[in-house]
C-alpha cells in the first residue's frame, strides 16, 4: 500500500514539476526580454532569441539537471527523444488535425538544413568519440551562434521590407500625425523579482522532474534512457506541441514548422552543448546505433514530405505518427 | 430582396469566391459593405506568452492584408466599403459586429471540409445559430 502511494506521489511530482518547469520558463523568458528591451537590446534580437529558446528551456533545464545529478543518460534521452517526438509526433499530430501545414522555401531550407546539420554533428561525436565533451560543446555553441545570427539577419531584412511596404501604402495626408513621446520604462524591482522567480522555478522544477523520472525508472526497472526518451521528452515538449498545433490551426504555418525545426537545433546544440561543459556526457551504444539515426531519418523524412508540395498533408501526418509509434514499439519492447 | 448593409467576413482563404458571389448579389444597388477580420486570440494553457504575442501580431498583420484585398474587390461606385479588425473569438465577434451595425445580411464561407469541422470546429456553424440577420453561406470547399 505504501509502495503504491509512493508511486502515485512520484507520478504527481512528475506532472506538477512539468507544469512548474513550463510556466517558470515562460515567466523567465518574458521578464528577461522585457529587461533586455529596456536595456536597449533590439526588439528583433530579443524576439528571435525568445522564440528560439522559449519552448526549449524545459528540455535544456532537464538535460543540465540530469548532467549535474549524475544521470547523463536521462539528459541525452530527453534531447534525442524530444527531437524525434517533435518531428514525428508533434508535426504528425498537428498535420492530422489541421489538415495542412504549409512551409516557405526559405524557412525550410534554412531551418531544415541546420536541423539536419546539427543532427549529423551530434552523430559524428557519438560515433567517433563515444562522448559529448567540452570540445563538442564549443563546436555546438559556435554552430548555434551562427544559426542565431542568420535568424536575426533574416528577421532584420524582413522588418526592413515591411517598413518599405508600409511607407508605399501611406498616403501623404496620412503622414501628418502627432505621436506623444513614449515614457521611458525603467527596470523595476518587480521585473527582476519575477525573472528570479522564473529562474528558481525552472531550477527547482527541473530538479524535481529529473528526480521523479529517475525514481520511477528505478521502481519500474526500466533504463533511465527510456524514461528520458519518452516520458520526459514528451513532457518537456508540451510547449512545442501547443505552439505547433495552435499555429497550424490558425494558418501560421511558418511558425508551426519553424518552432519544431528551431527547437530541435536548440535541443542538440544548447541542450547537450551546455551540460557537456560541466561534465563529459558518455553515450550509450544504442543511442548512436539506433536513436540518433532514427532522429536523422525522421528529419530527412519530414523534409522530403514537405519538399514535395511545400506542405505537410493529413496523409503525411499519418506517415509521421506511424513512424513514431513504430520507433517507440521497437525501442521499448524489442531493443529495451 | 435588396440588402442595404452587408457584413462580409473572411480569413483570406476563398476571398475571391466570397467577393464574386457577394458582388453578383449586390449588382447595381447602393450598398454598404463592412469587411470584417477577427484575430483569434485564444491559445491553450502553457502557450509561452511571447509566442502568443507573436501569433497576435502576425494574425493582425494578415488581417490588414485581407481587409486591403477585400477593399480592392469591393471597389465600385455603388458600394461604400468600411473595415473592422477585431480581436477575440471569431464567431462571437462576428455576431456582435452584425448586431451593433444592424446589418441585413452576413456573408461568409463554409470554410472547412466535414473532417476538419469535426476535428477543429467551425466558425460558420457557430455563427449560424446566433446571427441576428439573414446569412449567406458560400460553399468554399469544392476545390
Amino acid at each position: 500500500m505504501r509502495f503504491m502511494l509512493w508511486i502515485i506521489a512520484l507520478v504527481a511530482i512528475l506532472i506538477v514539476s512539468l507544469i512548474i518547469v513550463i510556466k517558470a520558463a515562460d515567466i523567465f523568458v518574458d521578464k528577461i526580454v522585457e529587461i533586455g528591451g529596456i536595456m536597449g537590446i533590439s526588439e528583433i534580437i530579443l524576439g528571435v532569441t525568445a522564440s528560439a529558446i522559449g519552448t526549449s528551456l524545459p528540455e535544456f533545464g532537464s538535460a543540465v539537471m540530469a548532467a549535474l545529478f549524475n544521470s547523463p543518460d536521462l539528459g541525452v534521452g530527453v534531447v534525442i527523444g524530444s527531437n524525434i517526438w517533435n518531428i514525428a509526433g508533434i508535426l504528425g499530430i498537428s498535420a492530422i488535425f489541421a489538415g495542412t501545414i504549409r512551409s516557405s522555401p526559405k524557412g525550410l531550407t534554412r531551418d531544415g538544413a541546420f536541423t539536419l546539420l546539427t543532427a549529423f554533428i551530434l552523430l559524428g561525436f557519438m560515433y567517433f568519440l563515444g562522448v559529448v565533451d567540452i570540445y563538442a560543446s564549443i563546436i555546438f555553441v559556435i554552430v548555434y551562434s551562427i544559426y542565431l545570427w542568420i535568424l536575426i539577419r533574416d528577421q532584420k531584412k524582413e522588418a526592413e521590407n515591411d517598413v518599405k511596404k508600409e511607407e508605399i501604402k501611406v498616403k501623404p495626408t496620412e503622414q501628418i500625425s502627432y505621436h506623444p513621446p513614449e515614457e521611458k520604462k525603467k527596470i523595476g524591482f518587480g521585473m527582476i523579482a519575477w525573472s528570479l522567480v522564473g529562474l528558481v522555478g525552472l531550477i527547482v522544477g527541473c530538479r524535481l522532474l529529473v528526480y521523479s523520472g529517475t525514481e520511477l525508472a528505478t521502481i519500474a526497472n526500466i533504463p533511465q534512457m527510456i524514461m528520458g526518451l519518452f516520458t520526459l521528452a514528451i513532457g518537456t515538449s508540451i510547449p512545442e506541441l501547443v505552439v505547433t498545433f495552435n499555429s497550424a490551426r490558425k494558418g501560421l504555418h511558418d511558425l508551426s514548422i519553424g518552432t519544431v525545426l528551431g527547437s530541435n537545433t536548440f535541443n542538440i546544440m544548447i541542450g547537450l552543448g551546455i551540460p557537456a561543459i560541466f561534465m563529459s556526457v558518455p553515450i550509450e551504444h544504442l543511442s548512436y546505433t539506433f536513436d540518433a539515426p532514427v532522429m536523422i531519418f525522421v528529419t530527412v523524412l519530414v523534409l522530403l514530405l514537405i519538399k514535395r508540395g511545400m506542405k505537410l498533408t493529413r496523409v503525411d501526418g499519418f506517415i509521421l505518427a506511424l513512424t513514431y509509434i513504430t520507433y517507440a514499439v521497437l525501442r521499448i519492447y524489442v531493443l529495451g | 430582396m435588396v440588402y442595404k448593409k452587408i457584413l462580409v467576413t473572411s480569413t483570406g482563404e476563398y476571398l475571391d469566391q466570397i467577393a464574386k458571389e457577394t458582388m453578383e448579389l449586390i449588382a447595381d444597388w447602393d450598398t454598404d459593405v463592412i469587411g470584417v477580420y477577427v484575430v483569434e486570440t485564444s491559445t491553450p494553457f502553457l502557450t509561452p506568452k511571447k509566442v502568443k504575442e507573436m501569433m497576435v501580431t502576425e494574425l493582425t498583420q494578415r488581417g490588414k492584408q485581407v481587409l486591403d484585398a477585400m477593399e480592392e474587390k469591393f471597389r465600385a461606385p455603388n458600394i461604400h466599403f468600411s473595415r473592422i479588425l477585431k480581436e477575440g473569438d471569431p464567431a462571437d465577434e462576428i455576431v456582435k459586429i452584425a448586431e451593433k451595425n444592424d446589418v441585413d445580411l452576413l456573408v461568409m464561407g463554409t470554410g472547412k471540409s466535414i473532417v476538419d469541422k469535426h476535428l477543429l470546429g467551425s466558425v460558420s456553424e457557430k455563427v449560424v445559430h446566433s446571427a441576428p440577420c439573414t446569412i449567406l453561406l458560400i460553399r468554399t470547399v469544392s476545390e
